[in-house]
């Protein structure tokens, strides 16, 4: 068995349960050394539990190839995120990656949406992710290696309905990615980004209900989750593979980049680059774009949430209205 | 007849720059517009009422309706005071236009928790901050316009901005969210990635430009500002016009998109979809990806910041790569 990840220390937020525990094992599995970071909180961020980081630890200690501790902290705090990477200092005098899979959901349509609702998520997902990157950073420019792996999500880079929070601190993990990739690539350190899709504790607590009403109002693809077979191909173990991948040397020239993990699929994201391009040598009228967007930029694109047809709406067609 | 006549606008960060020259021509549109602007300086330090206040005049002496807002959108409280000052004014809110941002750039590795802090409260809190209040009115009428401000140093990447490139990327992402909360109210949401010559990009200091380029990290900032022979053609208002068809009644049926708008280039961004894809019915192994990855995936996609030549990056020079 090669264990290309011998000797090497990590931190991988959230690793207690789900896809985050699966990234630990592999990563103890191929020699690794893990600081294995779950404070054991419920989906909404509320209680602690020190159950699931310990028994992750033990299961990567147990199986003897890499090592592994536990860890409680929080990432929502500098003083969390620091203490997290402090302690693979301590234990392993080396950090080699910092892998950010910690988060929490708190739905709620954005004009229902509570201010303690969206800086709960920003706090966990996004300035989480700079509470651990900040410091990892300096030990891995000093170093003159390493790797910074944030997980983004499907709801940021696509839109999920109720996820506002959500959506927004996801694509703002892959806006940092790119940013700390061009930071920190001079120095041989690499930063990427994971959008997984998995069956997981996150995903199940969609509600049944949830899912057939937005099947029925045709916004999201959704059936019932048991009659699904394609989750049979989604278990979190799944995105491992592609994640400890990127902590190899041979990813070494892998920067900058945004990878879609779910089941064996594994993609490669299309950087948001000018898709179609209008351009005039001085400043458009109104009545212009009135003419030229419809026909050039937005031709054979759809709205991803069109309104219903029996509503008055200025501007459509009346055609259309009927 | 303008494209907006009798239209009520929240416009953030339109005391100056781009979000002047959209007031401006929201105005000449026909739109009543409150111009809202703390007039702090570039790294959110300070407050001055001119700002607001000065484009509030030059809009009613072009006989346009405008009416000058002090608030920060960085606390909820004024997001939502601008939307009531909107609705006090004017009896309604047809259209936020979020520009208001800050700049605090470092690199990572010497960024401060404040300046990371100061600057994702004024542009992604900033934005919930105006888009929850507007949302819940806008749904009720059945009917808006939300137009958010991204940015290429997000969606794409730039050196030192990690702040603010997260809290720009992080736009992108809420606004397709907001696409697909509102959009069966008949309200649009979409965003604008900008590029002008404004304070904010003056604030890049040359001596930064000219070290970005001779460590070959961004070539597209080399040159000086003032030096630039694309100034002319990337003045602020020139954002404007776009803006205001997105608001306007024709692109009711425009809805979670990114736009690049500088000068007179106006382009649709890319989606983030999946570009190049492998699949294995099953657990990849390391040296499966490794072929796939090398092979297919990353096949001549280039590292945007690759590791100088003098740094010992370990399998920069691994021989034994499979059909490479």
């Amino acid at each position: 068995m090669a264990t290309p990840l011998e000797g090497r220390a990590y931190v991988v937020t959230g690793s207690g349960r789900g896809i985050g525990s699966e990234v630990a094992k592999l990563i103890g599995h191929l020699g690794g050394n893990v600081v294995v970071n779950d404070p054991g909180v419920n989906l909404d961020g509320s209680g602690s539990d020190a159950g699931p980081a310990a028994e992750i630890a033990k299961a990567i200690n147990d199986e003897g190839i890499g090592k592994a501790v536990a860890n409680m902290d929080t990432v929502a705090t500098p003083e969390g995120g620091e203490n997290m990477i402090k302690q693979a200092m301590d234990e392993w005098g080396r950090l080699d990656g910092v892998i950010h899979v910690a988060g929490i959901l708190r739905d709620r349509m954005v004009f229902n949406m509570t201010e303690q609702e969206w800086d709960d998520v920003v706090a966990v997902h996004l300035t989480g992710f700079f509470n651990v990157v900040k410091p990892a950073s300096i030990i891995m420019r000093q170093q003159r290696n390493g790797r910074i792996i944030g997980f983004s999500s499907g709801s940021g880079m696509n839109g999920n309905t109720g996820q506002a929070n959500y959506g927004a601190a996801k694509a703002g993990i892959t806006g940092g990615v790119r940013c700390a990739a061009r930071d920190l690539g001079r120095y041989g350190v690499t930063a990427n980004a994971i959008c997984p899709g998995a069956n997981t504790r996150m995903t199940q607590s969609v509600p049944d209900a949830s899912r057939d009403l937005r099947a029925r109002a045709g916004i999201g693809g959704a059936a019932p989750r048991q009659q699904s077979i394609v989750n049979q191909l989604r278990g979190p173990e799944m995105v491992a593979p592609m994640t400890v991948y990127l902590l190899t040397d041979q990813a070494w020239n892998v920067n900058g980049k945004c990878f879609y993990v779910n089941g064996g699929n594994v993609s490669l994201a299309h950087e948001e680059t000018p898709y179609r391009t209008i351009a005039k040598a001085g400043m458009w009228d109104v009545d212009e774009l009135r003419a030229l967007v419809p026909s050039q930029l937005m031709q054979g694109t759809s709205n991803p949430a069109p309104p219903p047809a029996d509503l008055d709406l200025p501007g459509r067609p009346v055609a259309k209205a009927e | 007849m303008g494209a907006l006549d009798g239209k009520v606008a929240v416009v953030t960060g339109s005391g100056r720059g781009i979000g002047a020259g959209i007031a401006k021509l929201f105005a000449k549109e026909g739109a009543k517009v409150v111009v809202n602007d703390p007039g702090v300086n570039v790294d959110g330090s300070g407050g001055d009422a001119g700002p607001a206040q000065t484009v509030v005049n030059e809009i009613k002496s072009a006989g346009g309706e405008a009416v000058a807002n002090t608030d920060s959108v960085a606390e909820a409280a004024g997001g939502e005071n601008m939307i009531k000052q909107a609705v006090d004014a004017y009896g309604r809110i047809d259209i936020l236009v979020n520009v208001a941002g800050i700049l605090r750039d470092r690199m990572i590795f010497n960024m401060t928790q404040e300046e990371w802090d100061a600057v994702i409260a004024v542009h992604l809190k900033g934005h919930f901050n105006t888009v929850k209040p507007a949302a819940v009115l806008m749904r009720q009428q059945r009917n808006g316009r939300i137009i958010n401000f991204s940015s290429t140093s997000g969606i794409i990447g730039n050196t030192g901005q990690f702040n603010y490139g997260a809290a720009k990327s992080a736009i992108a992402g809420l606004t397709r969210v907001l696409a697909k909360d509102l959009g069966r109210y008949g309200i649009t949401s979409n965003a604008i990635a900008p590029g002008a010559a404004t304070r904010m990009t003056q604030s890049v200091p040359d001596s930064a430009r000219q070290l970005r380029s001779q460590a070959g990290i961004a070539s597209n900032a080399a040159q000086p500002v003032q030096e630039s022979q694309y100034v002319g053609l990337r003045e602020p208002e020139m954002v404007a016009p776009m803006v205001a068809f997105l608001a306007s009644d024709d692109a009711w049926n425009i809805n979670g998109q990114v736009f690049n708008v500088a000068g007179g280039t106006v382009s649709l961004a890319h989606y983030p979809v999946a570009m190049r894809t492998v699949f294995k019915p099953g657990l990849w192994t390391m040296e499966e990806l490794d072929d796939a990855v090398q092979n297919v995936l990353m096949k001549d996609i280039n590292n945007p910041a690759p590791p100088r030549d003098d740094v010992e990056v370990p399998g920069r020079d691994v021989a034994a790569r499979p059909l490479a």
